[in-house]
């Protein structure tokens, strides 16, 4: 048996408005991507090959789901038509079908299924034709049943048509809350209805209130209430006071203190209502709570503070530097380039060199492990251009909608909060550090950062 | 690039074998089924291993050349590799696009018949 | 520790085809035998993409101004990366960031469409009197 699943750009245009970070096909439902509940249906109804046509780009989905080898199953991608009926797509994936029964699964609706029924046994008797329906979605076989219906067989299901967001968010809670029992969902917890990801930290006195799922990589701070009903993301910061409650928080977004998120759903810097369908942006794509910009980032007591700090480390590194930096120029292992980077103005840039250094020797070795590669940067800190810590300096040029220098909370340093944490220093974890310190440091909390940068490049480099 | 041609019910079947960049795309370009308006070719491009944007460009002027720009040239067998930069291209939106050749004959013969 | 190998070809369009070639085989060197071969097939096919787009952009570009001229395709292994730069003393060239479209005719600008969707960083500059395309992508 195989399954195509077939999708037009029309059908899921709303989810490229409201949920614009995010392909329709991986839209989270319960912190699983849409794509991944209908690929289970295809394996529990006994396909051993499945095909995803649209007529739009399925670039992010192939990289998502890969050749489907981690299902176990064959997974391919091809592109239709718009206006293609069910009966050219057959036509143009003949080679595929083969002479094998085929599940044509139509349109961007949910199944609600239950994995506890054997689907595999129905599908392999019913007759062709439709199984199912619903307003923009259709699933139909083809081909000859290879078994008889057998009188005791129940394998119900229907379809839910995903056609907005109130129906996007009635189906995301209705997966919470019939859970494990009919959907296999990610997560690991010893009590039913309570799904937690990797790496999750709660604070003491955080409450949870179930039904909850949550994704990988998140933090919930004091006293924050979650649940009941709360679906929250990856990488995502609940800070202190803050509630969600019957509410869907999706990846790398950052709740500010004190909010209450009801009824809700998060998606970066937008909030959206999902019963009238109204959202609201807010100015920094990471931070909901980010109108209110931290006054101390730009006071002058948190330059003056930076600048002296910067003044410290250069002369406390002066002698290492004088000695290594030649070393290095000289052995080839130094090498500099210059490159333009987005300064803390928006739509200005400045030029930095990008330093490399070749950590194959001693000398290299001792210079990464103390951060001399950052040491000419350190002179921009003096001068007012740079912070000592902050965002990592962005390349201009790079394409990137949520690039922090088109938002508030953007100061590039050059050391980075990213780096004064255990986390990686890469992609959404960094930028939600950054912004969590961007909103929440002062300078004095700032000198303690940049040790621990510090430390941490240090280990990280000596241990190379 | 080596092109060969066949024909089936009044289609021509053009089976790229190879490279089709910029260096081979005149070849495909200037092609005396490409070249006439009136033709229907189907483009098998199974063997194809490599193809780039000129490449691309080549079977987008082909389509531009037929009298049914969206029916004119019917594509076949497309490998991963090849799919991939019509994907990124956007591409694949111009064309109607087939596992098997077969198949593609088909469409192509009953959208010739249709518009005859 | 990075090695550097660079190639200087006269600026016609078979030159690009050997360009992406050169760059698929020593991406298929660089990447090593302990990797999938699927991950494998992809690195090196993103290379001799991006190059056969780099190189061809630089030729067409020069036969517009009608002055061919010699190219230098620079390829920097390091531990983790490899970096291809493309150099030409071709005129500036504009960037445009917009997306292309495919509905219009005839078909340009998806060179670097192209590029930048298979690499992982691209940068333009230009230096002096030559224009210098880097791309680089992770192992």
């Amino acid at each position: 048996m195989k399954t195509i699943l077939a999708f037009r750009e029309s059908e899921y245009a709303w989810v490229h408005e409201k949920f614009p970070c995010v392909h329709p096909l991986l839209l989270p439902l319960c912190n699983k991507p849409f794509i991944e509940f209908l690929i289970d249906f295809a394996i529990l109804a006994g396909s051993s090959a499945v095909r995803i046509l649209c007529d739009g780009g399925l670039g992010e989905v192939e990289r998502y789901c890969e050749d489907g080898s981690r299902w176990g199953i064959d997974l391919s991608y091809a592109s239709i038509h718009p206006d293609d009926s069910i009966h050219a797509m057959l036509g143009k994936n003949r080679k595929f079908c083969g002479e094998e029964r085929v599940m044509i699964v139509s349109g961007f609706s949910f199944i609600r299924y239950d994995k506890r029924y054997d689907y595999k046994s129905f599908v392999s008797s019913m007759p062709p034709g439709e199984w199912s329906t619903c307003p923009g979605g259709r699933i139909t076989l083809t081909g000859v049943p290879t078994k008889a219906v057998p009188d005791w067989l129940i394998a119900d299901l229907s379809l839910m048509p995903l056609d907005s967001m109130t129906s996007y968010y009635q189906a995301s809670m209705e997966t919470l809350k019939t859970g494990e029992s009919r959907y296999v969902l990610p997560g690991y917890g010893d009590e039913p209805e309570c799904a937690f990801g990797r790496n999750v930290v709660i604070s003491k006195s955080v409450e949870i209130r179930k039904p909850v799922s949550i994704g990988n990589n998140v933090q919930l701070l004091g006293n924050a209430i979650i649940g009941p009903s709360a679906i929250i993301g990856s990488n995502v910061i609940i800070d202190r006071e803050s509630s969600v409650e019957s509410s869907i928080v999706f990846d790398n977004t950052y709740i500010g203190e004190h909010l209450e998120i009801i009824g809700r759903i998060a998606s970066g810097n937008r909030l959206n209502d999902p019963k009238s369908g109204a959202s609201i942006a807010m100015e920094d794509p990471h931070l909901l709570s980010g109108i209110k910009k931290n006054r101390h980032l730009r006071s002058l007591p948190r330059k003056i503070v930076h600048a002296c700090v910067a003044l410290v480390i250069i002369a406390a590194f002066f002698i290492p530097f004088i000695i290594l930096w030649p070393l290095l120029k000289l052995g080839g292992h130094w090498k500099s380039s210059p490159a333009s980077f987005l300064a803390e103005r928006t739509d200005e840039t400045m030029p930095l060199a990008k330093v490399e250094v070749d950590a194959s020797g001693a000398a290299a070795a001792i210079a990464v492990a103390l951060s001399l590669d950052r040491y000419f940067r350190l002179f921009r800190v003096v001068t007012g251009q740079l912070a000592l810590i902050g965002s990592t300096p962005l390349l201009a040029g790079e394409s990137r909608p949520d690039a922090p220098a088109y938002v508030p909370a953007y100061l590039p340093g050059v050391f980075s909060y990213a780096e004064a944490e255990e986390w990686a220093a890469t992609g959404g974890d960094a930028t939600i550090v950054e912004r969590f310190h961007l909103a929440h440091s002062n300078p004095l909390t700032d000198i303690g950062l940049v040790i621990k940068a510090f430390i941490n490049r240090f280990q990280e480099k000596s241990t190379i | 690039m080596t092109i060969t041609e066949t024909s089936k019910i009044g289609i021509a079947i053009l089976s790229l074998y190879g490279t089709l960049d910029a260096l081979s795309a005149p070849e495909l370009r200037n092609n005396r089924s490409i070249i006439d308006p009136e033709k229907t070719v189907v483009i098998d491009l199974q063997q194809v291993d490599f193809i780039d944007s000129s490449g691309i460009g080549a079977i987008v002027s082909a389509s531009r050349q037929k009298r049914q720009p969206s029916g004119g040239i019917v594509l076949a067998c497309m490998n991963d590799r090849v799919r991939k930069v019509f994907e990124i291209t956007n591409a694949q939106k111009l064309f109607h696009i087939f596992d098997d050749t077969t198949a593609a004959v088909d469409f192509a013969s009953s959208r010739q018949s249709a518009s005859a | 520790m990075s090695s550097i190998i660079t190639l200087t070809l006269p600026g016609e369009i078979m030159f690009a085809r050997l360009a992406s070639q050169t760059a698929s085989s020593l991406a298929d060197l660089v990447i090593g035998e302990n990797r999938e071969e699927s991950a494998k097939r992809k690195f090196c096919h993103a290379f001799e993409l991006a190059v056969s787009e780099a190189v061809t952009n630089s030729v067409t570009h020069a036969e517009e101004f009608d002055a061919p001229q010699m190219l230098t395709v620079t390829f920097e292994f390091e531990p983790r990366q490899l970096t291809v730069s493309v150099r030409d003393a071709n005129p500036p060239f504009s960037i445009d960031k917009s997306a292309p479209d495919i509905e219009s005719y005839p078909v340009h600008g998806f060179g670097l469409k192209i590029i930048r969707e298979i690499m992982d960083q691209f940068t333009y500059r230009r230096d002096g009197d030559a224009n210098i395309i880097t791309m680089s992508k992770s192992l």
